[in-house]
């Protein structure tokens, strides 16, 4: 018996069980693979959800589904969290008590924020990170605002969906122009990074239309704290900035259940080789999405893609072939510009993001992904993904007395 | 209180921007007055961006050497007041 368990039961870890329960169906009917899915509670968040949440409105219950109804008959759901896994024996703890015996384990358990690792932060800030809940906070607060200064701010790196301060930017421009009090708010940007957004030629589009839309960029601003009474955040040299309304992207970390295993660096991400996603020094453990410590994005399209990488080397594993994949980096980040239009960050760890000009088209293919979220991470529309993404793991085959 | 300072280095080699100030950015938070933060870089945008975000912040540019195949740019933390 091949005993395969996931951690993490976010995009990449369920894509990667409906995978593989599609791609060894019989072998599961023989009882010689199995699938388990271990990730706490039965919801399933659709995240970049939480800024049409946020600054449009919208439902929180739009965003949510039992992740039992997204996971093919195969897979095995425990929906108990896990509370440690010991490498040296593959075991699994459940924070019940319970353990899982494995061969081979994926941890996809993704980046948490954490308002409550800055001083001031929780009770200074809103934020769009944490879930709908804390989205919809956002919305509830700008209905009431009608003058002053809007903060904006990176307070920490890394975090989920580096496009998504910037698009909560846009966005609430946006709102306010529909609404008419633009010109009675100012939104500030505050970033550590040295222009609106990290990759350079991104920048070249984004901090134009942050000129021309009144969006004021400060730049070089390692956040500290917040004084939340005299409402003003801190920087590390002791700078700070007023503010009405925080709308802060907080510190991010691994999972607890990384710490507690103490599989992760310093933050609780998990060190992995960036092209076969295999976890350091140990074959037989995979990690993808957002809980690696890999320099890329962490966002769903790149827990998609290593998802896919891994699911064909976990074959491999099993069937014991020679063939690795190794996932060549891909990202595709979607950025909404507001008045309907965005542009895609798109790149690999060989090829840098290039600079694109937001359009129609690419707003319209960000919404009609939303709309097919919950069928890909199914496994479906893969015909789709695969035109539009190419290969984006390449096997190569291990030599002889290398196999794992 | 006196703190002894310390050289920290941040191997980002490999790593295209952002990923060298991220780095960098991390190392900064948990650095203390006078530590002299390293950061090994292949990423030819390194150099201006931790030129300029030293500029910004009011911290010294140390050093900026290549080495084979990359780049050592090193920062003492001159002006952390956190």
């Amino acid at each position: 018996m091949n005993r395969v368990v996931i951690v993490g039961a976010g995009s990449g870890g369920t894509l990667l069980a409906n995978l593989l329960a599609r791609q060894f169906h019989k072998e599961i009917g023989d009882e010689r693979v199995s699938v388990h899915l271990v990730g706490e509670g039965d919801d399933h968040f659709f995240q970049p959800g939480n800024l049409d949440i946020a600054f449009r409105g919208a439902d929180p219950k739009s965003t949510v589904r039992r992740e039992s109804s997204l996971l093919r008959k195969e897979v095995v759901h425990v929906t108990d969290a896990a509370a440690k896994v010991d490498l040296g024996s593959r075991t699994l703890t459940t924070r019940a008590g319970a353990s899982l015996q494995y061969d081979h384990i994926v941890f996809a358990t993704g980046a948490i924020a954490r308002p409550e690792l800055m001083a001031g932060l929780r009770e200074g800030s809103l934020n769009f990170h944490e879930g709908p809940a804390e989205a919809a906070r956002i919305w509830d607060a700008l209905q009431r605002f009608k003058e002053g200064t809007v903060v904006i701010a990176i307070t920490s790196v890394p975090h989920k969906c580096p496009p998504s301060p910037n698009e909560a930017a846009f966005l609430l421009d946006e709102f306010l122009r529909k609404r008419g009090t633009r010109e009675s708010v100012r939104i500030r940007f505050v970033t550590p990074y040295p222009r609106a957004y990290p990759a350079e030629l991104i920048s070249e589009v984004v901090q134009p239309m942050f000129e021309r839309r009144g969006i004021e960029l400060v730049p070089f601003f390692a956040a500290d704290h917040v004084d939340s009474t005299a409402k003003k955040i801190y920087s590390l040299e002791g700078e700070s900035e007023s503010y009405d309304l925080l709308i802060a992207v907080p510190p991010h970390r691994g999972a607890e259940v990384v710490r507690a295993s103490g599989i992760g660096d310093e933050e609780g991400w998990i060190p992995a080789d960036k092209h076969t996603m295999r976890v350091k020094d140990h074959p037989e453990a995979y990690a993808i999405g957002d809980a690696t410590s890999i320099p890329i994005s962490k966002s769903g399209v790149v827990a998609h893609l290593q998802a896919e990488a891994v699911a064909r080397n976990l074959a491999s594993d099993i069937r014991g072939d020679r063939a690795v994949f190794e996932y060549n980096g891909r990202i595709n980040c979607p950025m909404e510009t507001g008045r309907r239009r965005a542009l895609f960050v798109s790149g690999t760890y060989d090829s840098q993001p290039s600079r694109e000009s937001p359009t129609l088209l690419r707003y319209a293919m960000k919404k009609e992904f939303a709309s097919i979220y919950w069928s890909t991470i199914q496994g479906g529309w893969s015909w789709l993904m695969d035109a539009y993404f190419g290969e984006t793991a390449e096997p190569h085959e291990l030599p002889a007395q290398s196999s794992p | 209180m006196s703190q002894t300072t310390q050289k920290k280095v941040i191997d980002s080699r490999g790593s295209f921007c952002p990923g060298p100030l991220t780095d960098l950015f991390k190392a900064y938070r948990s650095a203390n007055g006078g530590d002299v933060l390293e950061v090994w870089a292949t990423d030819p945008a390194a150099t201006s961006d931790i030129k300029a975000w030293a500029a910004r912040t009011g911290n010294q540019m140390v050093e900026v050497a290549e080495e084979k195949g990359y780049t050592r740019i090193a920062v003492r933390v001159t002006n952390k007041k956190a």
